[in-house]
């Protein structure tokens, strides 16, 4: 048995094809990587074997370290992607159009103004009562912790108010969990929100079969009054994700622009010349198995008017009040 | 061990023990009760590749510990004996490039029985089967959302050693070469896009248990140890040839390691409780 089993491993070497640090080789290298693991060509009706026969045109085994940079970045380009990067040294390959071809809907000065100096700041939230007893909460990036005791402690200090408005614009993600334990907090019953698979082989269509996923109530406080999700291009990610999870629950409104999207749990990966490349790797879908990869459309479209915005107003609040204010 | 260092150790015990071994002769010890230990530690060369993580290899440096003992049982007339191996490894490695690093981590206990084909005084061969436990981590300090990878496996091995006691002019030596290979176990590892987040957090552990066998786990591990007695202390030298692969849910990893290693080889004789209580609690320690 043992030798039947040395004669096996003697030819069952388990490696990976070490591509040469060379243009040639690092632009292989890539287009494999994609090849096998990116999750969106054909839902973006990608032909990947093109994007080789137009690219690997451009690579020559002269071309310096710049060069190359742009033109792998190029190739990545089209995948339209903000969840796909290239990484060297000296730059950061991506593609940003997701929000940069579309209204800001947000001024950050504007908002500074809303919230004062008094505000209370824990973690990753900023948050105040509005004159008209509206609860304001800030929150610009999930990367920053949120724990059920900083959301109890605000939901506590809210409770007098009317409603709440959640203000996620220009924040470009961060951690799912707490995008889930934010959300936690807005529903009492256990809800369907999503759907994810992965890839588990590397043709384009190998997934696993959908997963659904679930938000379940938090066990501290659990709000249930009104709330008004505010949302421009910006929101990405993490916080695509929580405006899904959020636009399932009755209680709550969608209100500004359409998210940037961001759909895909991203992983990483590296060339031979140690550039790291960062793909979507599954998909997320909503709970009706749709896509968010190119965004979530709102409740109610509301676009920040120049004529607020000079007079240091911001429409989509001054919007929401009014709603939770009827 | 060498029939004059075997009289040594017995006289030893007699020595120190006459009231429970006087009467006991060489062929009368019990050597199911005769444990040899050696604790030993190393380091070496390692070459990692987990493609959940990257593409490339990450080449470095190996450190590790290990403990083994041996010893004879009742089984099988006495012919079978029993091998308990535990060993630790901690390696740091890096990129072609240089531009990043792993960690990576390995906890891996080895349990079982040969059988002792004694084909000579002085030379054997054994035969048998080893419970193979695994549990270890690969860490990239670059990656985001798979920064690092869960190695977890439990194997049946199995296992061949050779083992020749032999002289250098008037030094006693024990050669022993070993090898052991997985022929059928299970693996921990995530599908091929699949998150941790997804796993463990919500809880989607479908297809995460795999059943593995030669095709998908083709590894190996091999010793080849020199005891020298040094003193009054023997010295063992090892290389450790560990040589761990998979090819589970379209993710390729392997780990091989090249370590030699250094300790101490300690032959402890097991006494009953009944035993120790014929000894004078005033020579006892405790």
């Amino acid at each position: 048995m043992l030798l039947i089993a040395l004669t096996l491993i003697c030819g069952s070497c388990v490696s990976e094809k070490q591509y040469s640090d060379t243009p040639e080789g690092n632009f292989e290298q890539l287009w494999k990587i994609m090849d096998q693991k990116y999750c969106f060509f054909d839902y973006k009706k990608i032909d990947w074997d093109s994007v080789h026969n137009v690219y690997s045109k451009y690579i020559t085994s002269d071309m310096d370290d710049n060069a190359l940079f742009e033109v792998l970045g190029n190739m990545l380009g089209t995948l339209k992607d903000g969840h796909v990067n290239l990484y060297s040294t000296g730059n950061t390959a991506r593609y940003w159009s997701w929000y940069e071809d579309y209204p800001k809907n947000f001024d950050e000065n504007i908002k500074d103004r809303y919230l004062g100096t008094d505000y209370h700041v824990a973690g990753g939230l900023k948050y105040k009562i509005l004159s008209d007893n509206i609860g304001y909460i800030y929150y610009g990036d999930f990367s920053e912790s949120v724990s059920n005791g900083i959301i109890n402690d605000m939901l506590s200090y809210l409770a007098i108010c009317n409603g709440i408005i959640i203000d996620v614009r220009n924040n470009g993600g961060g951690l799912m969990t707490n995008s889930s334990t934010l959300a936690s907090h807005f529903t009492d019953k256990k809800v369907l929100t999503s759907y994810v698979r992965h890839k588990t082989g590397s043709g384009h269509n190998d997934f696993s079969k959908p997963y659904a996923i679930y938000l379940d109530p938090s066990d501290g406080i659990r709000w249930q009054k009104k709330v008004i999700i505010l949302t421009n291009r910006h929101c990405f990610s993490a916080t695509n994700d929580f405006v899904n999870n959020m636009h399932c629950l009755p209680s709550v409104t969608l209100l500004g622009d359409k998210t940037g999207g961001g759909g895909g749990m991203p992983f990483t990966s590296e060339l031979p010349n140690g550039w790291a490349v960062r793909y979507s790797a599954s998909p997320y879908y909503d709970k009706s198995m749709n896509q968010i990869e190119f965004g979530i459309d709102p409740d109610i479209y509301v676009s920040l008017s120049t004529e607020d915005a000079s007079q240091g107003r911001d429409t989509l609040i001054e919007t929401a009040r009014n709603l939770l204010n009827k | 061990m060498n029939y004059d260092a075997f009289r040594t150790l017995i006289l030893c015990i007699e020595l120190l023990l006459p009231t429970v071994l006087s009467a006991q002769k060489l062929d009368s010890l019990r050597t199911n009760q005769l444990t040899v230990r050696c604790v030993q530690y190393g380091i070496g060369h390692s070459n990692i590749l987990d493609t959940y993580l990257s593409t490339q290899e990450y080449k470095g440096i190996d450190f590790r510990t290990s403990r083994e003992t041996m010893r004879m049982t009742n089984i099988g007339k006495g012919n079978v004996s029993v091998q308990n191996f535990l060993q630790a490894d901690f390696s740091f490695g890096k990129n072609r490039v240089d531009n990043n690093n792993t960690l990576a981590g390995m906890v891996n206990w080895n349990y079982g029985l040969h059988y002792q084909f004694k084909l000579s005084d002085n030379f054997k061969l054994l035969a048998g089967g080893l419970g193979d436990t695994n549990l270890g981590f690969i860490y990239d300090l670059r990656n985001s959302n798979n920064p690092a990878s869960l190695r977890a496996y439990i194997n049946i091995d199995a296992s061949a050693m050779a083992i020749w006691h032999f002289h250098i002019k008037k030094t006693a030596l024990v050669l022993r070469y070993q090898l052991n290979t997985p022929i059928l176990g299970v693996m921990f590892s995530p599908e091929m896009g699949e998150s941790y987040y997804e796993i463990f957090s919500l809880g989607h552990y479908s297809g995460t248990i795999k059943l593995t066998s030669l095709h998908s786990q083709p590894s190996l591990r091999q010793f080849l140890s020199l005891d020298i007695p040094i003193g009054q202390q023997q010295i063992r030298l090892s290389y450790l040839g560990d040589l761990q692969q998979s090819h589970v849910n379209n993710i390729k990893t392997h780990s091989y390691s090249h370590v030699f290693m250094i300790g101490f080889v300690k032959r402890l004789y097991k006494l009953s409780n009944k035993e120790l209580q014929k000894l004078p609690a005033s020579i006892q320690a405790y």
